[in-house]
């Protein structure tokens, strides 16, 4: 018999591979299977877990392994409760306190003082990602933007299924790297096109000719930039999504600048950062260029503009702005998100 | 009589504190489910009074100083010291015209305790400008360390001249309220006297007695042990017993009830006496929607209902004299459909849930339909939930803790809010913080641990794509509890799965696999093997 658990490996970087666990109580031993989830389209996971293939590993982090002589057991544990409370109580302290004020003729009914019902905040529970969102949209549209599409191997974000399938096929797959050799692999990044190059030249031009696309074009970046920065990225494996906190100090051109870019949050804070014609321009105005993780693509990217600090978290840039005083940042990690 | 303008169209010759009433003329009676009654006007309560606030403070000068009391309230809430004083107005006083001029207060109140000692026909006199004298902290003080000061008083409070009497009562109930902790044991040789006089016919005397009581009682436990040493529970017993057609005697009652049962080991020296005494019976009684029923006493009643229920999880005494039967129905005639908007009215709500939800506890299942007569009771809490959730978010909380009991162990219940389409409603409460989503869900986490067709019902209102909501949150029991939630419904039904692959939650839960919490995984897991992705 055999149970499937799923252990998040901290020590394997591959962010989004699914590590499935095989305990095989007759034996005792375990199997790891793994893969990338990325490559996958969602209804094809389904799939994979009944036709997994096996290799046989050592357990890793047995602490994360469930104790379990079946295998099978249910994890859920909720029972109806009857919940007595003390008169002590911190659930009364309210009503107390109202109590008491009536008691020493300070009542009244008066509507300003009242307190203010609070939402529910939502949170990114993606291990090591502790992001907080104030609505439901706040947080799907964090979701879809740095986990939804990312690369496994090199844990870039992309916008879209599609341009991660072509990453992948063109950053990661030997298979493809031969065969190019020979045919036109490079495929035409806009959708319907279908048609391909021999080179990631050959199909840029074509991007900026045809398509109209920038030159600089943040999801076509040719693999031999690749090398400089996988290297930074060595160094921030272990970064979590936890932003330092900056406050944003200029005076009111912020404002300005936000409602400009609200609506490309996303690529700022991916690590694949979009630098549209409008962020050179705009980015030239507010402070260094927030480019998270990747200077170099900056100055590529953004010719005659000079970064004044390189940075290598996962910062929001300087252009996204909550606003004078503000945090500039998504807050860290609650107590409770232990 | 006064020439000062009323606002009430009877002033109620026992109380005289301004309640609404209902009239002597008993032709207007209270009817319980009566909306245009004319007495509704009882349940109105006196309206705030400024005691401290003086004639030129601004709206808002008295709302931060209110906010300043309130935030002192907190702190000694947490420190185990919240400890609060009544004062009793005298006949004659307006509230506008109570001042704190300290002006040389010390000095007159010797002057006055020697004009007094040395007797007179001006007794009576000197004594009313000495009780307005001890309104000041530093001349209760200054009193109590006077030689012979108490004995003099306690002479006065016994003896022939009856307007002596209620004067030196008065001096004692301004000591009473001091601060100071040694002004309340130096009142100990009035108190037998004090507890004598409340099986007494004097209404307005009897009032002033204990109030004057029930501020001794915090604070000191020398004060607290004498007092139940003399029978305090007893006396408080036949007072309530004697003067039970007098609201404004009742009130106080309860109130010094109250006092005795906060307590710091009332659990021990306190409840059960009380609970062998005919008091419960009378705070019950107090809480009947008969034509008697006035608000302030009721108030106080329910409080010393909710002190007693809630120090100790054993409350099969309560429960056998139909505690719960009463408490709720009253909430039920109090809570209504359009939500009754009176003034003060929580002040009685909230000890009422209170005394619901705890005694719920200890109430068998079995005996629930009994206890608890009126099924109506969740059409009740529901429109309380919706109703305080703006205002009072505290009250709205304690409602669905209620509910929570209420339905843990109860097919009736659970069907009931079903039945009267009440979970579309707690559903839409799920964005709310504070708890109070997490009780709600618990709720409904009920309703479903009951009965598979529950389960399917209550997808069918839509709460399989609220917890898609509620899965992300940042809240770790709401996430919890919500794939609790999401199994029952799950293996409850195959088009429930159906449902939930269709809306995307197959990928919801794949998110959850990475989630950094163990038992997150664990459950997200196991609902995709054994229910969603072998579809």
């Amino acid at each position: 018999m055999t149970s499937i658990i799923c252990d998040n490996d901290n020590q394997n970087k591959e962010r989004l591979s699914l590590h499935v666990l095989c305990l095989n109580s007759e034996s005792s031993t375990v199997t790891i299977v793994r893969y990338c989830l990325d490559r996958m389209q969602q209804p094809q996971v389904r799939q994979l877990l009944g036709n997994a293939r096996y290799d046989q590993c050592p357990i890793e982090n047995p602490q994360q392994l469930r104790p379990s002589e079946s295998g099978d057991r249910n994890p859920f544990s909720f029972t109806p409760q009857l919940i007595h409370l003390h008169k002590d109580h911190e659930m009364f302290e309210d009503g107390d306190i109202h109590r008491h004020m009536y008691l020493q003729d300070l009542y009244t009914s008066d509507k300003d003082d009242k307190p203010a019902l609070s939402v529910a905040e939502f949170a990114c529970h993606i291990s090591g990602c502790s992001a907080v969102f104030s609505s439901l949209e706040e947080y799907e549209h964090h979701y879809n933007s740095l986990h939804r599409h990312v690369c496994s191997s090199c844990r870039r974000s992309l916008p879209s299924a599609r341009l991660l399938d072509i990453h992948i096929q063109e950053w990661h797959d030997s298979l493809f790297t031969i065969l190019a050799q020979n045919q036109d692999m490079y495929q035409c990044l806009v959708e319907g096109c279908g048609q391909k190059f021999r080179t990631s030249k050959d199909r840029k031009a074509h991007l900026i000719g045809i398509h109209k696309y920038p030159p600089d074009f943040r999801f076509d970046k040719s693999r031999k930039d690749k090398g400089g920065r996988e290297t930074k990225k060595q160094l921030h494996k272990d970064a979590a999504m936890e932003v330092v906190p900056d406050v944003c100090k200029s005076e009111g051109v912020c404002e300005v600048l936000c409602e400009v870019l609200t609506d490309q949050p996303e690529k700022e804070e991916s690590m694949e950062m979009h630098v549209s014609e409008e962020d050179v321009a705009h980015m030239g105005q507010c402070a260094s260029a927030g480019e998270p993780a990747d200077v170099s693509a900056a100055a590529h990217g953004c010719t005659g503009m000079e970064p004044q600090k390189p940075r290598y978290s996962y910062r929001v840039p300087t252009t996204v702005c909550f606003g004078h005083g503000s945090v500039r940042g998504f807050r860290g990690r609650r107590g409770r998100r232990k | 009589m006064r020439t000062q303008k009323k606002t009430f169209p009877t002033w109620c010759r026992s109380c005289r504190r301004g309640y609404r009433h209902a009239a002597a003329d008993t032709s207007e009676r209270w009817r319980p489910n009566g909306t245009t009654d004319p007495t509704r006007n009882m349940w109105r309560l006196n309206k705030v009074r400024h005691k401290s606030g003086r004639q030129g403070d601004s709206l808002e000068e008295l709302r931060l100083k209110r906010r300043e009391h309130e935030r002192a309230l907190r702190q000694a809430r947490r420190d185990r010291q919240l400890v609060s004083r009544r004062l009793l107005l005298t006949e004659d006083e307006d509230q506008a015209e109570v001042t704190m001029d300290t002006a040389s207060e010390g000095q007159g109140v010797v002057d006055v305790f020697h004009k007094i000692h040395h007797s007179g026909p001006d007794r009576e006199a000197h004594m009313k400008v000495l009780s307005k004298a001890l309104r000041d902290p530093s001349a209760q003080l200054t009193f109590i360390k006077l030689e012979n000061s108490m004995h003099l008083l306690v002479g006065l409070l016994t003896g022939s001249d009856a307007r002596c009497r209620l004067q030196a009562a008065r001096c004692l109930h301004e000591l009473s309220r001091s601060p100071h902790r040694d002004v309340a044991p130096a009142c100990l040789p009035a108190t037998s006297y004090l507890l004598t006089y409340l099986s007494g016919q004097s209404t307005r005397f009897t009032e002033l007695c204990l109030y004057t009581l029930g501020n001794l009682c915090p604070d000191s436990e020398v004060v607290q042990q004498k007092l139940l040493a003399q029978g305090i529970i007893p006396a408080l017993a036949s007072c309530m017993e004697i003067q039970r057609h007098n609201p404004a005697v009742v009130e106080a009652v309860g109130f010094t009830l109250s006092q005795l049962l906060q307590t710091n080991d009332a659990a021990v020296k306190v409840i059960p006496t009380v609970l062998a005494s005919s008091l419960p019976a009378q705070l019950l009684s107090v809480l009947a929607p008969d034509p008697n029923f006035a608000l302030a006493p009721a108030i106080e009643s329910a409080w010393c209902l909710h002190y007693l229920t809630s120090s100790s999880r054993d409350n099969k005494e309560l429960l056998s004299r139909g505690a719960l039967l009463q408490c709720s129905s009253l909430l039920v005639s109090l809570g209504g459909a359009e939500g009754n908007k009176e003034e003060g009215l929580e002040l009685l709500v909230c000890p009422l849930l209170r005394c619901v939800g705890n005694l719920l506890c200890c109430c068998p299942v079995e005996e629930l339909n009994t206890a608890v007569a009126d099924p109506q009771l969740v059409i009740c809490l529901c429109a309380l939930l919706q109703n305080y959730l703006q205002t009072q978010p505290a009250l709205a909380r304690e409602s669905a803790w209620v509910l929570n009991n209420l339905t843990a162990h109860s097919n009736t219940f659970c069907s009931a809010l079903l039945t009267f389409n009440l979970v579309s409603g707690m559903i839409h409460l799920l964005p709310f913080s504070q708890g109070i989503n997490t009780l709600i869900l618990r709720v409904l986490a009920n309703i479903a641990h009951k009965k598979k067709d529950f389960c399917v019902q209550l997808a069918q209102l839509g709460l399989l794509s609220a917890l898609c909501a509620t899965l992300k949150m940042a809240d770790q029991e709401m996430v919890t509890l919500s794939l609790d939630v999401l199994f029952m419904l799950v293996v409850s039904a195959p088009q429930v799965a159906e449902e939930f692959v269709q809306q995307g939650g197959v990928s919801l839960l794949e998110a959850i696999q990475y989630n950094s919490e163990g038992e997150m995984r664990g459950r997200a897991t196991y609902l995709l093997e054994h229910h969603l992705l072998s579809q």
